[in-house]
């Protein structure tokens, strides 16, 4: 019962309504935007939005297909005869690329799968193209897997990472998990969703201001004498309005979350969840396919805003009003926004990626981990445990904040 | 059933809200009286359990608050002063809250719902949000809510202040009504609210009980010094400069003026039987001068 009246206090607020309707707005907004930006191109010009999707998505068709060598290294072969006839090709001063027909009928419907490969043959943070292929000794066929290794190995063994015996042994057991061959496909959609996460801030800020005056509208509306001073004003109350918080937080969050999976999904479609996260970058090193990649995150995000609602509770029962609550949580929640990190290693690095914000990001590339002694933990399992605990250590000392508070 | 207040103390710094206030309160009606900022509501505050004194202890039938917890609350009804409300529910939602607050079973808190909203005559707005509620209306439902658990002790801070005469008649009423068997304790620096509902008056100034008598007895103190003189308009104005003027009146071109005062202030002046009002000024002067002007 109480638990339903807290939950009515919380959305009965006209000030509720207009936050959600506004974050949801935001929301929708950030998360269509790629779809309303969305453009390619074929041989007569540009194709926008939902055309333009439909049309990708009809050229990739054909090539959702098994990476195994055979196949990747007759996909090289195809592109080296196309560069070997030189009315194929042009030069910008520069580079070498594929013109005309060479480029729109061999390269264009399945060049993000060509600069893929690629890329799996240059040194870690280079970049390729498909005009990089015809570099590449094919005459004795190619292993796509062991350049993959070996690439993986030199990333481990970069000097700038100095990442201990014991990260690297961690990265190569979690890299061991990674199935071969890799099966190819569309994924643009989950794409989207995998680098917009922190998108998601804005939602997170939205319960937040929502959730601010739990407590501290009590005390700024003068009702905390009354409640405080019956029976479970001090007990079951205080829970009741933590448990209402999470039940508003989880929810609208949820919402928003429908959004803005949603939008994405509805326009790229549900195609690739279950491809494996390397064919958008060979050498991430975690077994998982897009929608695995999503849900984990999703869970980190999920402990990130709980941790948030927390502390969001444990400011609202020590401050006077949810003015200087988000005073304070403003800060945390965005300040991280506008610090950017210089690697993956050093405390500083280290520490940022663990902030709100980037605790949104994913980071599957980036190989960022944390150790122990001689433990080693990824970035997830890390993100994890710290909000986690974080909500464990905030919600009693709300409650007990609010128990406390003298009536003034 | 015994309230028992030992050595009280709240300091905010060097001031002394509540001085070392002792006193065991048994069923009846206690009229809080002082000026303000004589320390009524902090004593009120920690006697419900939401300002911890800063020394001395609260205790019921032997037991400290912190003993009883839980226990402790189930006895009390608190209306503060100035409390606020959720303007988005309404009188019947706030009410059912409130008996959930209060740990009162569905049935029951739908039971005393009902019951309460009516003897407060809101009954026929109790679906109307509470932010279209009058003042008056807003402390009936107050009062209400106090009763919800039937509390033994039931403790009213300046539940009459910015009500109209006709709405404070009827607020005493309602208080007389749930006053049976019960700790009532009613701060007002209204003096007339208490005169005539209260058993006792409490009488606070600068943190500490200044008196604590019986209502009947209460006045003993001042007989003889409470004296009425008609006068004229230029002797009323000197006799105001020089005594406790408590009232003055104007009949026929004269001033009859009532002063308090140790002996007779002229030998035309004729003691009256005094008054509570009579006694709060006597103690408070000018302060209180200065609360009834506002």
């Amino acid at each position: 019962m109480l638990i339903k009246y807290e939950f009515l206090k919380i959305l009965r607020k006209k000030s509720t309504l207009i936050v959600m309707a506004a974050s949801l707005l935001v929301t929708a907004f950030l998360f269509g935007l790629p779809v309303l930006q969305f453009q390619t191109y074929n041989q007569d010009g540009v194709i926008k939005g939902l055309e333009g999707i439909a049309y990708e998505k009809e050229q990739a068709a054909d090539y959702s297909v098994p990476l195994t060598n055979e196949y990747v290294t007759e996909t090289i072969r195809e592109v080296q005869q196309l560069f070997e006839n030189p009315d194929n090709v042009g030069f910008d001063g520069y580079e070498q690329f594929l013109i005309d027909s060479a480029y729109w009928d061999g390269i264009a419907p399945r060049e993000d799968l060509l600069n893929m490969i690629a890329k799996n043959y240059v040194n870690p943070n280079e970049s390729a193209g498909y005009n990089k292929l015809p570099e590449l000794d094919i005459s004795e066929g190619t292993d796509f897997y062991a350049a993959r290794q070996e690439k993986i190995e030199r990333l481990l063994n970069d000097a700038s990472r100095a990442m201990s015996e014991e990260q690297k042994a961690y990265w190569q057991d979690t890299n061991s998990k990674v199935d071969a061959p890799f099966t190819y496909g569309y994924y643009d959609g989950w794409e989207i969703i995998i680098s917009s996460f922190e998108l998601l801030m804005f939602a997170l800020l939205a319960v937040c201001i929502v959730i601010a005056p739990v407590f501290s509208g009590e005390y700024q509306a003068g009702t905390d004498a009354v409640i405080l001073s019956a029976k479970y004003g001090k007990t079951k109350l205080t829970t009741a309005k933590i448990i209402a918080s999470y039940l508003f937080g989880g929810l609208s969050f949820t919402l928003h979350v429908v959004v803005a999976l949603g939008l994405p999904l509805a326009a790229f479609g549900f195609d690739g969840w279950d491809l494996p996260l390397q064919i958008a970058n060979t050498t991430i090193p975690y077994p998982f396919t897009f929608l695995q990649a999503a849900l984990v995150n999703l869970g980190v995000v999920y402990l990130v805003l709980f941790a948030m609602i927390g502390l969001t509770l444990l400011l609202s029962a020590k401050m006077k009003s949810p003015y200087l609550v988000l005073i304070v949580l403003v800060p945390v929640l965005f300040i991280p926004l506008f610090l950017s990190p210089n690697g993956t290693t050093g405390i500083y690095n280290l520490t940022l990626f663990l902030l709100p914000y980037r605790s949104t990001i994913p980071e599957v590339g980036k190989y960022i981990s944390y150790q122990f002694g001689g433990l080693v933990l990824d970035a997830f399992t890390v993100r994890a445990i710290l909000y986690a605990l974080l909500t464990a250590a905030m919600l009693p000392l709300a409650r007990l904040g609010f128990k406390k508070h003298q009536v003034s | 059933m015994e309230l028992q207040l030992q050595h009280l103390c709240k300091h905010y710094g060097t001031k002394r809200a509540v001085d070392d206030v002792s006193t065991t309160l048994t069923p009846g009606v206690y009229g809080l009286l002082g000026a303000n900022g004589a320390g009524k509501t902090t004593l009120m505050r920690m006697i419900c359990g939401v300002l911890k004194p800063t020394s001395g202890r609260i205790c019921l039938n032997g037991k400290t608050i912190d003993e009883l917890g839980e226990n402790y609350y189930a006895h009390l009804g608190y209306m503060p002063q100035d409390f606020g409300f959720y303007p988005d529910f309404t009188a019947r939602e706030f009410m059912l809250y409130m008996a959930a607050v209060k740990g009162l079973g569905k049935q029951e808190a739908k039971k005393r719902t009902e019951e309460l909203l009516k003897l407060v005559n809101l009954h026929e707005v109790a679906d109307k949000k509470i932010k279209s509620f009058s003042g008056g209306m807003k402390q009936r439902l107050g009062i209400a809510q106090a009763e919800l658990n039937a509390p033994d002790i039931l403790i009213l801070d300046e539940p009459t202040a910015g009500l109209d005469p006709k709405e404070r008649v009827r607020f005493r009423n309602l208080i007389s009504d749930f006053a049976k068997e019960k700790i009532v304790i009613l701060s007002t620096h209204i003096v007339s609210d208490v005169s005539y509902i209260a058993d006792t008056i409490l009488m606070m100034k600068d943190g500490t009980f200044l008196l604590q008598e019986p209502m009947a007895t209460v006045t003993d103190s001042i007989n003889g010094k409470v004296w009425e003189l008609l006068v004229s308009d230029r002797e009323a104005a000197e006799y105001s400069s020089r005594f406790s003027v408590v009232n003055l009146h104007h009949e026929n071109g004269k001033v009859r003026l009532r002063m308090i005062h140790d002996t007779a202030p002229a030998a035309e002046a004729i003691t009256v039987p005094p008054s509570l009002e009579d006694l709060f000024l006597y103690h408070f002067g000018e302060e209180a001068e200065t609360e009834r002007s506002e």
